[in-house]
């Protein structure tokens, strides 16, 4: 198959300078932060003017502490309002990490624990605020996590 | 959720295989319904989902499956299906089951055909002949309860269920995935492993690579190990541990996919996901069509029901290539809306980019061929693109003020360096670059004779504009502030002015040539509207808190509405302004001494002075000298220590001297000229008298000051005022009339 020839390319280079447009993005491998704190990796194959993307062998990684794990998604279409960020990776710097690949089970076991953790600690926290006669009301919000 | 039933499911199944005869009859009914109905979208599941769904298949079909073989160890399995199959025979509702189970029935027999049944013609024919009630081979879907899928809300919410019949085969494709849903943000504990995905990857045998590096890898033959596909379903050892792995062990004859030509059903679906194609060094294999020999026909023929679409269905799907270019974007210069500045910047940039990239070693990795490029054909590119631009377009100023400026500054700076520089680089002094009209004007307001209202008119420039929300603001008679109240008025009247401004400017373009007079004429209305509105008139020294002009004058933004809205006058009106202005200047310059924001009026102000004449002049300037009530001061005394006072009297001055040693006629009225000479001695006095300390530097001294006081004072006290007044010597004291 082909790859687009290059004058095209270029050509979209020019038709959309000097706006922020996602179209040089396409075909790329992309990290995607969404708003409900998923963070997406994969190819972005098409985009439209609201910024909806399709992702191509995407994988949701998630992250705790210096370790992370990758489960595979397949494609996604992502609605654009729920895009925090996304940017481009660079494939040779991609396996330059620190941080370390574990399993899936492994990963979800300590996203869990954290979560408990968490959870702990916030119910301490209203506690001590209910005993002191404060009571912050909770933020039922999508973007909480 | 469909998948919580899903799950439940398993387990029961797993009940059964200890209880196999017992449960089979009841388990019958809603098994192989649910066995057909989750075979069909496992049927048309598109490869390129990476056996999401693959798991969910798995474990669906072998409880079934291993119910049918169960019964059938050594029977001749045929006749056992078809009992089965024709256990559900009933009356076809809707017709909607059918063709999946037709579907199904097919897909039953081949998996048969493996495990050696003969007969599969026969089976063949239902894909032909979808109506043929009477071959007992073909299978009679039956409505009983309802299945998982049209229970899963994403499934009731679409209407899917209902409109299953209607559905041709290659639609299951768009279904699909709305019944997979999706997985929460963060996945609940309990609910991992019915996550599918997470399930698959648990299934998958450990990975020795990198998980990351299968994605180049052919993402189909990872989906396909999942792939539930089983052919020999060893069910006897069935548990749910090992359940997984099972058909990971049995799939592996079926993995290495021959590399032949596509299937037809496949390349027939093709296009809808890529434009380019697909044919080197990628196997697109469908999961559920084993490559075995034996089965030539139904593929074929299945491809006939699953996939007619052509190729070009691709640039059809998507509408809006189509649509845009009936958006009639003819002029070319619509890309170029940029402002010419801007674009350059941003060409140089690109071709730095452009050098870079070749350099870049990301260039590396283009020689390693990604299938799936090219998925965005140029022109949805471009259609993308087009509306960007159109979003941009806009024919108020005001949304880009920023960006317009930023340029104009950008481009004045850089013709300053250029004539500084002396470079010859020609760069076009091309100040403004009119935005590109809409070349779709709308009428946002549709009213039709005799409707109550309007309709709702709305495009993509104006979506919700359903009524003129007119804001229908009420006087504000509170008994609020005065102050608040100037302020007030001054923002309306602000507002106006903008728009006169507005209007100004683009009549300075020339954009709408034939538009002019009109504009004029209605610039000039709007312009005495608002002079109507600042009521200006005369009022004595006791009113002057309560006047309304001089209230808004009090505040700096008022000052600043009139010193822009001065240019805009008529001469009458303007030297309206001055005169009230100089007749309360001591009030203004007491108000005026936290803000001291009256200097803003001085430059319009002395716009209007050298227009005007000399009888006005004097006028102006008897308001200056006359006496006050609550002070022995004169008003030009106060003047003197008062920036925009001294500003103003210098600048009257200077143009009485210019007037006078012009050789224009004067038309002086009686006693004009007396009053001028008053006037000079007296400002002479007290510029003599003023401390030096309390002397004001002016915001412009004009030259001809000197001359004018040679004219009528005698040297020495020139020379003195020249000292105070600080200006520059008269070039040659002996040419001085004096």
């Amino acid at each position: 198959m082909a790859a687009l020839p290059l004058g095209a390319a270029r050509r979209h280079h020019e038709l959309h300078a000097g706006t922020a447009s996602l179209i040089q993005d396409i075909d790329k491998k992309h990290l995607v932060l969404l708003r409900d704190g998923r963070t997406l990796i994969g190819y972005l194959r098409s985009i439209d003017q609201f910024a909806n993307l399709v992702l191509h062998q995407t994988v949701e990684r998630i992250h705790v502490g210096k370790k992370y794990g990758d489960i595979p998604r397949g494609i996604f279409v992502v609605r654009g309002e729920n895009v925090v960020l996304l940017g481009e990776i660079d494939l040779e710097k991609e396996s330059d990490t620190p941080l370390q690949q574990v399993s899936i089970e492994e990963i979800l076991e300590e996203q869990r624990v954290e979560q408990q953790a968490k959870q702990e600690s916030e119910k301490l926290k209203v506690q001590a605020l209910k005993e002191r006669g404060l009571s912050v009301p909770r933020a039922d919000t999508l973007d909480e996590y | 959720m469909f998948l919580k039933g899903y799950n439940g499911l398993i387990l029961k199944d797993y009940l059964l295989v200890e209880d196999a005869p017992l449960l089979q009859e009841m388990a019958e009914d809603d098994e192989e319904l649910n066995m057909c109905n989750e075979m069909t979208f496992g049927l048309d599941h598109d490869s390129t989902e990476e056996g999401t769904a693959k798991p969910l298949m798995s474990l669906e079909v072998s409880p079934v499956l291993k119910e049918e073989v169960a019964e059938e160890t050594g029977e001749k399995l045929e006749p056992g299906v078809a009992e089965q199959l024709e256990e559900l025979g009933e009356p076809q509702e809707e017709g909607g089951m059918e063709l999946d189970a037709e579907q199904i029935c097919s897909e039953l027999e081949e998996e048969e055909e493996e495990l050696g049944t003969e007969e599969q013609e026969e089976d063949q024919e239902p894909y032909e002949e979808p109506n043929n009630l009477g071959d007992p081979a073909v299978m009679k879907a039956v409505q009983s309860k309802p299945t998982l899928e049209s229970q899963d809300s994403a499934v009731l919410d679409s209407k899917i269920g209902t409109c299953w019949a209607e559905f041709g085969k290659e639609d299951m494709l768009a279904v699909d995935p709305a019944v997979w849903g999706s997985c929460p943000g963060s996945i609940p504990p309990h609910h991992v492993l019915e996550d599918k995905a997470i399930l698959q990857v648990l299934e998958r045998p450990p990975p020795s690579t990198n998980v990351a590096h299968d994605f180049l890898g052919s993402p189909m033959q990872r989906s396909y190990r999942g792939s539930p596909r089983l052919k020999h379903p060893d069910l006897r050892l069935m548990s749910p541990k090992s359940f997984p792995q099972r058909f990971l062990q049995q799939q592996s004859p079926l993995i290495p996919l021959s590399p032949c030509s596509p299937r037809p059903f496949t390349l027939a679906r093709r296009p809808l996901l890529f434009a380019s194609n697909q044919t080197t060094g990628y196997a697109p294999p469908t999961p559920f069509r084993p490559m075995s020999p034996n089965i030539s026909s139904p593929p074929r023929s299945l491809a006939m029901h699953f996939g007619p679409m052509s190729p070009s269905l691709d640039p059809a799907l998507f509408l809006s290539p189509s649509a845009s270019s009936q958006l009639n974007l003819s002029t070319p210069s619509h890309m170029t809306q940029l402002h010419p500045q801007h674009q350059r910047i941003l060409t140089q940039r690109q071709q730095q980019d452009e050098q870079a990239q070749s350099i870049s070693p990301k260039n590396l990795w283009s020689p390693k061929v990604d299938p799936y490029a090219g998925l965005m054909t140029s022109k949805e590119k471009d259609w993308v693109v087009k509306v960007e631009m159109i979003q941009l377009q806009s024919e108020n100023m005001d949304d880009d003020y920023y960006y317009q400026t930023y340029y104009h500054r950008l481009e004045h700076r850089q013709t300053e360096e250029e004539l500084f520089g002396g470079r010859n680089k020609q760069e076009p002094p091309k100040l403004v670059t009119p935005f590109i009209q809409k070349v779709e004007m709308y009428d946002s307001v549709v009213r039709i004779a005799g409707s109550l209202g309007q309709v709702a008119v709305s495009t993509c420039y104006s979506p919700r504009r359903a009524i003129d929300a007119v804001h229908h603001a009420l006087v504000e008679e509170a008994a609020g502030s005065q102050r608040l109240r100037a302020l007030h008025r001054i923002e309306k009247l602000f507002v106006q002015l903008l728009e006169v401004e507005e209007a100004q400017r683009k009549m300075s373009l020339g954009l709408e040539e034939q538009q002019q007079p009109s504009c004029q004429e209605q610039k000039s209305q709007e312009v005495e509207h608002i002079y109507q509105a600042l009521k200006i008139r005369a009022c004595s020294s006791e009113e002057e808190a309560e006047d309304e002009f001089l209230q808004l004058l009090c505040v700096r933004k008022g000052k600043k509405l009139t010193a822009r809205l001065l240019p805009h006058l008529s001469r009458e009106q303007a030297e309206k302004i001055l005169l009230t202005i100089t007749h309360h200047l001591p009030f203004l310059m007491k108000k005026d001494m936290l803000d001291e924001s009256l200097p803003l009026l001085y430059s319009p102000l002395n716009e209007v002075v050298g227009r005007m004449t000399f009888s006005k002049l004097i006028k102006i300037l008897q308001e200056m000298t006359r006496p006050l009530h609550e002070s022995p001061e004169l008003p030009l005394a106060m003047a003197l220590k008062n920036q925009f006072g001294i500003s103003l009297l210098y600048s009257l001055l200077s143009h009485g001297e210019r007037l006078l040693s012009s050789d224009v006629p004067l038309e002086p009225c009686s006693g004009d000229f007396e009053t001028w000479t008053d006037t000079v001695f007296l400002v002479a006095r007290e510029l003599s008298q003023v401390p030096k300390a309390l002397l004001v530097e002016p915001l412009f001294l004009p030259s001809n000051l000197l001359s004018l006081f040679c004219r009528y004072l005698d040297k020495q006290t020139v020379h003195h005022l020249e000292a105070k007044m600080e200006c520059s010597p008269l070039p040659s004291e002996a040419a001085m009339p004096c």
